[in-house]
């Protein structure tokens, strides 16, 4: 009963998230509604009995993404979006294409496989007591952490490989200009 | 070689002494800067010493005042220092100072200003006007009994408010005061010296002109007998 | 269903409680520290209402204090955001209430089936911890940005590069804590230093001391206040706040400073491990908060002592010093908890740390030199 009522709740406010930071004009209002929805996101994870993955949620996309967004958006002109032209025809066209395409992406494997298309979120928490009662005795992090260093260990080393790359690159690209002879700074 | 961060350590030392001694060394737990403060109710009305003088410490500086050199109960007008020149209230960086300049009868500026006004709730005790005053006339006052039901009038300072005279600035501060009346005074003897100087200078030209001018007409006195005598400029 | 509930409240509202009455106890005891660092009294005389009595060493004052915020006029800038001037002083304190309860805080009349549904016995505490936390950057943000202030911009804008940065020193010393117990979760960490607290082995005491330098900065602490420089930026973020707001975004500060300290005594300074704890339980939340407020005092105590740093200083500081070193202490720590030998660790961890801390100190220093300015000529 509980966990249905607060699963709706938290659907609600994800999905009203989600609408507002789409349709908010003012960029830094879209990106804490944007924001909102990850929290939602995340308490649903929790309803998922992922707590290690709700906790990741939070950390990562409100906490570093989520400011990451709001810098970004702050370099930027026209924050308060009042004066930006409306989309064209062509504009909501390819949107509403991307708006369709991407789920149909993600939820089609699901749909065409049975057996994952009945794991919707109420059948776990309901159907599993065992791991209900168990919640925070379960060592999910341990098992987490197995599984990553042993199944997944080369993709994960990839991806760090690659976020490594990246912080480089950004490091480079944003570097100090040379100085020179003199000490002082050459103008960019 | 410095050992790693050993600046921050001895900093921290010389805080925690200062913490630990103000509870426990009787030289210092007697010399806080903070002073009692003398409560109304504690002591009969006419008893209470005067707050300025007496509770806070001769270094506080809180709003400006103006300076007269009167005794006791003379007009303070009659010996204002300010001369209204209007320096301090161009100078004053939130411009919390207003002075309107005294005319007499006949239109003619008589050196004095007929309003001054400082706004204390603008004011921010910065000193400005205390520096560019040439004339010694505005220095800062400690009062802190400022509170006022009044937000607009009440904090806003009238000339005959401000006038202090210098007496009770000797009392406030009385080494800045001592210092200030030893440079006017030191001033006021170099001014008079080099004023006595270039009169006597003045003098001697004048004797020289006119004995000049005797040997001139002595001189001459056959050429022109109708000349008239040089007079000395 | 009903008593799981009943538990959860008996659990967090005393936390709430306590730790929102010792705010004010900790408001007095700063400004008395400071005070007397600095050679003078402090707060000394409140008032008991309709008494004449006043000797009361200021502990009133924060009474006095609250209760002038309560009655303060409420003042929105005009052209402010409304909403979210509004919601970020709320964000800023529900955060900081939220982590409280993550700390393994054994209330004296705790039993087991309570402790085992307590925050801290989750298997991610600590992780919840750092992303709880990391939303106080938000609050900070939307402040700065909702007051339409330039100089709350400039704020938000230090507190959010200021705490992003030092983010990475503060998890990353945490990590080595995790790796020696092996869980994230509080209590087992709590647990784990029943014995031998980790602030007494070589890379605790190096992980502790760069925890709690990143943990001042977190909290925007002295010498780390950039976001609020008086000095600067009159009073970076939270300058268009008045009455309450400000009062909320006070307590919040407070609060994660309560939260980030009482993390530290969990992971170093073994929680509520003590003397006679073994005999008598209730100690247990007694020596904790003790532990916290012996932290609290040095950061007063830092605070009334150095200067505050520049801009540029605090970010090299973090990325250049803390950052690297923080990275080599895991290093260190694994080699040393596989050695395991107190003889023969100490001394090579000493050597290899402050090696390194010294190394990377010169490589800050090779570039200082004579200043130049381009237009102050």
């Amino acid at each position: 009963m509980i966990e249905q009522v607060a699963f709706y709740i938290l659907s609600a406010v994800a999905v009203l998230g989600a609408l507002l930071a789409v349709s908010r004009r003012n960029l830094v209002h879209g990106v804490f509604a944007l924001l909102l929805f990850f929290a939602a996101l995340s308490g649903l994870f929790v309803m998922l009995l992922a707590d290690y993955v709700a906790a990741v949620q939070v950390l990562v996309y409100i906490g570093a993404v989520g400011i990451l967004l709001l810098f970004t958006i702050m370099l930027t002109e026209h924050v308060t979006g009042d004066d930006l032209r409306r989309l064209g025809v062509r504009g909501w066209f390819w949107g509403l294409l991307l708006a369709v395409a991407v789920p149909a992406v993600l939820i089609l494997p699901a749909v065409l496989n049975e057996k994952s298309a009945k794991a919707a979120p109420i059948v776990v928490a309901q159907g599993n007591p065992a791991l209900a009662n168990n919640a925070t005795q379960a060592n999910t992090v341990k098992a987490l952490g197995k599984v990553l260093m042993e199944k997944y260990v080369v993709p994960l080393e990839v991806l760090a490989l690659l976020l490594t790359a990246a912080l480089i690159g950004a490091v480079a690209v944003a570097h100090a200009p040379e100085k020179d002879a003199s000490g002082k700074d050459t103008p960019a | 070689m410095k050992l790693l961060g050993s600046g921050i350590f001895k900093g921290m030392a010389v805080t925690l002494e200062n913490f630990v001694r103000s509870y426990f060394d009787r030289d210092r737990k007697h010399h806080l800067f903070t002073k009692e403060y003398a409560w109304k109710s504690d002591a009969p009305a006419d008893q209470l010493p005067a707050r300025a003088d007496t509770t806070v410490t001769t270094r506080s500086r809180n709003f400006p005042m103006l300076l007269h050199d009167g005794k006791g109960s003379e007009d303070p007008m009659a010996s204002i220092r300010c001369v209204a020149c209007q320096i301090c209230e161009r100078e004053c960086p939130p411009q919390c100072i207003f002075i309107e300049k005294e005319y007499d009868a006949n239109g003619k500026f008589v050196k004095r200003p007929v309003i001054f006004d400082i706004d204390i709730s603008v004011c921010m005790s910065c000193q400005i006007c205390v520096e560019v005053c040439p004339f010694d006339a505005i220095v800062m006052n400690s009062e802190f009994e400022l509170s006022n039901n009044d937000r607009f009038n009440g904090l806003l300072v009238r000339r005959d408010a401000l006038l202090k005279s210098n007496d009770y600035y000797h009392r406030i501060h009385p080494e800045e005061a001592q210092e200030r009346d030893d440079r006017m005074a030191r001033e006021k003897a170099e001014k008079e010296a080099k004023q006595a100087a270039a009169d006597a200078a003045k003098k001697k030209a004048a004797e020289l002109a006119a004995e000049k001018a005797a040997e001139l007409a002595a001189a001459k006195p056959k050429v022109d007998p109708a000349a008239p005598t040089a007079t000395p400029q | 269903m009903i008593d799981t509930l009943i538990h959860i409240l008996a659990l967090t509202a005393p936390v709430a409680m306590i730790f929102a009455s010792l705010f004010a106890f900790t408001t007095w005891l700063e400004r008395k520290i400071l005070a007397r660092i600095q050679n003078r009294i402090g707060p000394n005389y409140i008032n008991i209402p309709f008494t004449k009595f006043r000797k009361t060493f200021g502990l009133l004052q924060p009474a006095a204090d609250g209760f002038k915020m309560l009655v303060k006029e409420d003042i929105v800038p005009h052209g402010a955001d409304r909403f979210l001037h509004l919601l970020a002083p709320i964000l800023a304190l529900v955060p900081a209430m939220m982590v409280l309860c993550l700390l393994p805080f054994d209330l004296p009349f705790a039993n087991e089936s309570m402790k085992r549904i307590h925050a801290a016995a989750l298997d991610n505490a600590v992780l919840l911890f750092f992303g709880i936390t990391s939303i106080n950057t938000l609050a900070v943000f939307m402040a700065g940005w909702a007051s339409r202030n330039k100089y709350s911009l400039l704020g938000g804008m230090r507190a959010v590069a200021q705490m992003v940065s030092y983010e990475i020193p503060l998890v990353l010393s945490a990590a080595v804590v995790i790796m020696a117990v092996g869980s994230l979760s509080a209590q087992k960490i709590v647990a784990a230093q029943s014995t031998h607290w980790f602030i007494f082995t070589p890379w605790g005491l190096a992980a502790f001391f760069i925890f709690f330098i990143a943990s001042l900065a977190e909290t925007n602490r002295s010498p780390f206040d950039l976001p609020e420089a008086e000095s600067e930026i009159i009073a970076g973020y939270f300058t268009e706040y008045s009455g309450f707001k400000f009062a909320l975004f006070f307590l919040g500060e407070y609060l994660s400073i309560f939260a980030i300290n009482g993390l530290a005594v969990t992971l170093f300074f073994g929680g509520g491990n003590g003397p006679w704890v073994q005999a008598h339980p209730w100690l247990s939340c007694v020596w904790f908060l003790a532990k916290i407020f012996g932290l609290i005092f040095i950061i007063i105590w830092l605070r009334g002592t150095v200067p505050r740093l520049r801009v540029d200083q605090l970010m090299a500081f973090a990325w250049k010093f803390l950052m690297p070193l923080s990275i080599l202490n895991l290093f260190v720590a694994a080699v040393a908890l596989k050695v395991q030998q107190p003889w023969l660790t100490w001394p090579l961890c000493a050597l290899v740390l402050y090696a390194a801390a010294h190394g990377l100190s010169r490589l800050q220093q090779k570039n200082v030199g004579p200043r130049t300015y381009q237009y102050a000529e």
